[in-house]
């Protein structure tokens, strides 16, 4: 019984890398081509401001994006080729933590029975939130 | 940079870092399943009981707050159903327990796999549970919450 609960683990976690792979590859090659081209700069000047606010560059406005929408795994793949500092990965990795996959698990939350428009609401919020505060003590 | 270099600097980016992402969450997941065998979370249910209580709920809110910190939202969210359909929990709790777990869970997984890529995990874990206390509790304490 032992082993089959240790294969069970084991074979889950194969499980969630091969997910992770098929979300971080294609994300990662895309972020990586839009980093050559003007694209990601007209992003990233526009959005700049905003993300000034949490001590992040324009660009990283794309895997927030990403993660609020779709989930972590987008965000960690459009993530990885901006080569952020230690403290913006853990700022926006503390902002993705706080708000993401919205769409599904907001569907969770709604399938409970609760009203979910302040919920939705507030994790955005207090991602900006959480984000400044740890751009300030960083 | 020339396009075959892109490729290269691409593919080997995301694998290296699929690859240290594969590190931390094979034994994560084991470790899970150990857990869930030995129905280890329900014992251990009592870890969340200074939390409940500060926030005006009835230990039957332990559980589905315990599984949806170790083990995620979806899983949380189960139980909270369960909880419901048996009318041991009001539409106040079921609101707070949502409101508790949307701020914070999958606390192991989800943490982990940012701090696999460099996120300083500890002051982020830290901060989120802190959060969703600080929330619930006021939201609990000053909100109106009705059906």
């Amino acid at each position: 019984m032992m082993i089959e609960t240790l294969k069970r683990g084991f074979n889950n976690g194969l499980a969630t890398t091969y997910q992770l792979a098929r979300v971080v590859i294609p994300v990662y090659f895309i972020i990586t081509f839009l980093s050559h081209t003007p694209l990601l700069h007209v992003v990233s000047d526009f959005m700049s401001p905003l993300m000034k606010l949490v001590g992040l560059p324009g660009e990283a406005s794309l895997p927030l994006v990403l993660g609020f929408f779709l989930n972590i795994y987008a965000a960690i793949g459009a993530v990885l080729p901006l080569n952020l500092s230690i403290k913006e990965i853990t700022i926006i990795a503390a902002m993705l933590l706080m708000a993401h996959s919205l769409p599904m698990e907001t569907a969770i939350s709604k399938m409970t029975g609760v009203k979910v428009s302040f919920l939705v609401l507030a994790r955005i919020i207090l991602a900006f939130i959480l984000g400044a505060f740890f751009n300030l003590v960083m | 940079m020339e396009i075959g270099e892109i490729i290269n600097s691409a593919l080997v980016g995301s694998l290296k870092s699929i690859a240290q992402i594969a590190l931390i969450v094979i034994p994560l997941m084991i470790c899970i399943e150990i857990f869930k065998e030995f129905k280890l979370l329900e014992k251990v249910t009592v870890i969340a009981d200074p939390v409940t209580r500060c926030l005006g709920l009835s230990r039957e809110a332990n559980l589905p707050i315990m599984a949806g910190l170790v083990f995620g939202i979806s899983y949380g969210g189960g139980l909270i159903i369960n909880s419901a359909r048996e009318g041991k929990l009001t539409y106040r709790e079921i609101y707070i327990i949502n409101l508790f777990l949307v701020i914070c869970h999958s606390v192991f997984e989800d943490t982990l796999l940012f701090a696999a890529i460099g996120a300083k995990w500890v002051p982020i874990l830290f901060a989120r549970i802190v959060l969703a206390v600080i929330i619930c509790y006021l939201v609990a304490k000053f909100v109106l919450i009705q059906d």
